[in-house]
């Protein structure tokens, strides 16, 4: 067992900052050629970047591919910098940043990139469709390409006039959501290979966030690579469960959340298990090494603490299956992305 | 929403380059600025002082086709037509065969471009700054320079439109007026207006994009902008006129700088106790690079933490 929270957050870091989680295979889409399915979409190499006397991130080093990757941690722990680094806003200090193999400094390297930032404040006297096309334009395209492309894009994130988006209005007039989605149609207006969205669902009604979740989805499923950053995790996790977890500069962890979770030693995990013979399923499971502790609750209600969670299940079972426990509900309470990222940052601090 | 409706088919075509990117730029900041009326009414000033020289000339010119042999009296004196009107070319400087004529017009032109930039400047610029649209631009493919180049071709655009255009319109009249002759013998006042206004472009460009680039905000940068332009102006005069202080003083007056290089390109005189053309064009070089290197500085760092 690891000995405290900070030694968990190196350890962590230290063995999966380059993932060895098995990438999801995706169909990679029309034209992507069999030399670009090989390397990774986007890959930070020992990257740091300073500011002055603070440092942004902290050599990081990260491949992604094809898929969606949550990017998770407190304000200040180095999110928007390594946004900004893979976007080639911000040069490196030490490190190279990636994208398809070519610098995210160079131009081409920026026809891969679709980028959605935070900021959601426009030339306000424009229209939607105006500035979606600008945009189409600087990414190099002709008037007509520009104007067709940003046309399917405003169509897409739901803008459309005919879809009452009112993508011809200025962009004064419009609420929190609908600059999302225009901010959306221009990350998307290149089709890129790799998007990166900065709080793409913050302010979004619920039936507009489940339209950018599915949107989200397929477009993963066309072999794009995705980085969302996002301070809302139960709606991240819908999306993906998947996530770069950043504290203080560095990549604390990257995984599946149990994945993550489970690095945790120290931290047992917690379970609700509903049982109709409580007291006798709490003494049978005292037995156990793993079982650092029970609080039996109201009703049919208890909670185990549990430190080695793959192994607890297993002897979970085993004795479910002996004794012939009643197990009518099991829930994990604490592996949700909330909790996970507390106990990091918690560990970060402590360190 | 759904991805299926995305119908990119791969494309074919072959991408503009970076550079055809800040014409865009350059479009949209001309656009927010014509949507402005204020804009309107600074540019019909400078319409009306355009007019002004315009029909001077057509009058002046017209005069003299209609005067007669016959001397004409003034104050008891007899005056020949042709010497009347070319005594009043010289004293109303509207000769468009000199140089003098057209390094006027820009002068006065001058004022209304100042008040003009000094808005453009925070709308053009400052926003981008301020409220964080840079990095839209930024994350497309076109570099700093690009975004920059953008900038100052808007710029251009409202510097040339009220300076070197009209100056170019009345060069083409007084050759109409005058004789076929007057395009080739003269070619070199054409010259020396396009001289003038580069020369502005380019010195005026970088010098306000780091300015609202600094300050940002409407009203100070019109401070700013006013203290480097007027102020600097009337300081310049007060120490070398009234307190007759050495002559190279003016230099820190920009916009007699650009006057001094501008009025040697159009063979002009500058004017009485002016500093020579190479301090001129030296002070205004410096300005442009440490504009410019401010300019890039600025520009790369795109987020500060605070």
């Amino acid at each position: 067992m690891i000995a405290d929270r900070s030694s968990v957050t190196a350890a962590v870091a230290e063995t999966i900052a380059r993932p060895s989680f098995p990438v999801p295979t995706m169909d990679m889409g029309r034209d992507e050629r069999p030399s670009e399915l090989a390397s990774p979409v986007l890959l930070f190499d020992h990257v740091s970047k300073w500011y002055g006397p603070v440092i942004g991130v902290n050599d990081v080093t990260l491949e992604l591919r094809p898929g969606i990757m949550g990017l998770v941690g407190a304000n200040g722990a180095g999110k928007t910098t390594l946004m900004r680094l893979a976007t080639g806003q911000l040069r490196t200090d030490l490190g190279t940043v990636e994208v398809r193999g070519i610098s995210t400094l160079k131009a081409a390297a920026k026809r891969y990139v679709g980028w959605c930032p935070d900021a959601d404040v426009f030339y306000e006297e424009m229209s939607g469709r105006q500035f979606v096309r600008v945009m189409a334009q600087l990414c190099g395209f002709d008037r007509r390409e520009a104007k067709r492309r940003a046309d399917e894009v405003i169509e897409l994130v739901g803008m459309n006039d005919a879809m009452g988006g009112g993508a011809e209005r200025t962009l004064r007039g419009y609420s929190k959501g609908m600059r999302q989605r225009i901010k959306l149609a221009q990350a998307l207006v290149q089709d890129p290979e790799l998007l990166i969205l900065d709080e793409p669902l913050s302010g979004i009604d619920p039936v507009g966030r489940q339209e950018s979740i599915a949107l989200f989805h397929q477009l993963a499923r066309r072999g794009k690579c995705l980085l969302v950053s996002s301070h809302e995790l139960e709606a991240l996790e819908k999306l993906t469960d998947q996530v770069i977890v950043m504290a203080r500069g560095r990549i604390a962890a990257v995984g599946t959340l149990p994945r993550i979770r489970e690095m945790f030693d120290d931290v047992p995990l917690a379970i609700r298990i509903d049982c109709s013979e409580k007291r006798r399923l709490s003494a049978a499971l005292l037995e156990l090494d793993d079982v650092s502790g029970i609080e039996l609750g109201e009703q049919a209600t208890l909670t185990v603490r549990a430190a080695n969670p793959k192994r607890f299940f297993k002897k979970f079972a085993e004795v479910v299956l002996e004794e012939g426990f009643d197990v009518q509900h099991l829930e994990i309470l604490d592996d949700s992305a909330r909790a996970i990222l507390g106990y990091l940052l918690a560990g970060t601090a402590h360190s | 929403m759904s991805a299926e409706l995305l119908h990119y088919r791969p494309w074919r075509g072959t991408f503009h380059g970076p550079l055809s990117a800040s014409w865009p730029i350059a479009r949209v900041a001309l656009k927010m600025m014509f949507r402005r009326k204020l804009f309107w009414a600074i540019y019909a000033l400078a319409l009306l002082m355009f007019l002004m020289f315009f029909f001077g000339q057509y009058l002046l010119s017209w005069a003299e086709s209609q005067a007669d042999e016959s001397g004409v009296r003034i104050f008891g004196a007899k005056v020949a037509p042709g010497d009347l009107i070319h005594g009043l070319r010289e004293v109303l400087q509207l000769n468009g065969r000199k140089g003098e004529m057209y390094a006027l017009f820009f002068r006065f032109q001058g004022y209304m471009v100042m008040v003009l930039l000094a808005l453009a400047g925070s709308m053009i610029v400052g926003n981008d700054f301020q409220y964080g649209t840079l990095p839209y631009y930024l994350s497309k493919p076109i570099s700093r320079v690009h975004y920059l180049l953008g900038k100052c071709l808007a710029v251009a655009v409202f510097i040339n439109l009220m300076t070197t255009l009209p100056a170019i319109v009345l060069w083409v009249q007084f050759g109409l007026l005058d004789t076929w002759s007057f395009f080739y013998q003269k070619a070199d006042l054409l010259l020396g207006i396009i001289g003038y206004g580069l020369v502005l472009t380019v010195s005026l460009s970088a010098l306000l994009l780091a300015a609202a680039v600094w300050v940002r905000r409407t009203v100070p940068l019109i401070m700013a902008w006013c203290t480097l332009l007027f102020f600097c102006r009337v300081l310049a005069d007060a120490l070398v006129f009234v307190l007759n202080m050495d002559w190279r003083w003016r230099l820190i007056d920009l916009w007699d700088c650009t006057y001094i290089v501008g009025t040697w390109l159009l063979q002009a005189d500058p004017g009485p106790r002016q500093p020579a053309i190479g301090w001129a064009a030296s002070i205004l070089v410096i300005v442009s690079i440490v504009c410019t290197m401010y300019l890039i500085l600025r520009v790369r760092a795109v987020e500060v933490v605070k």
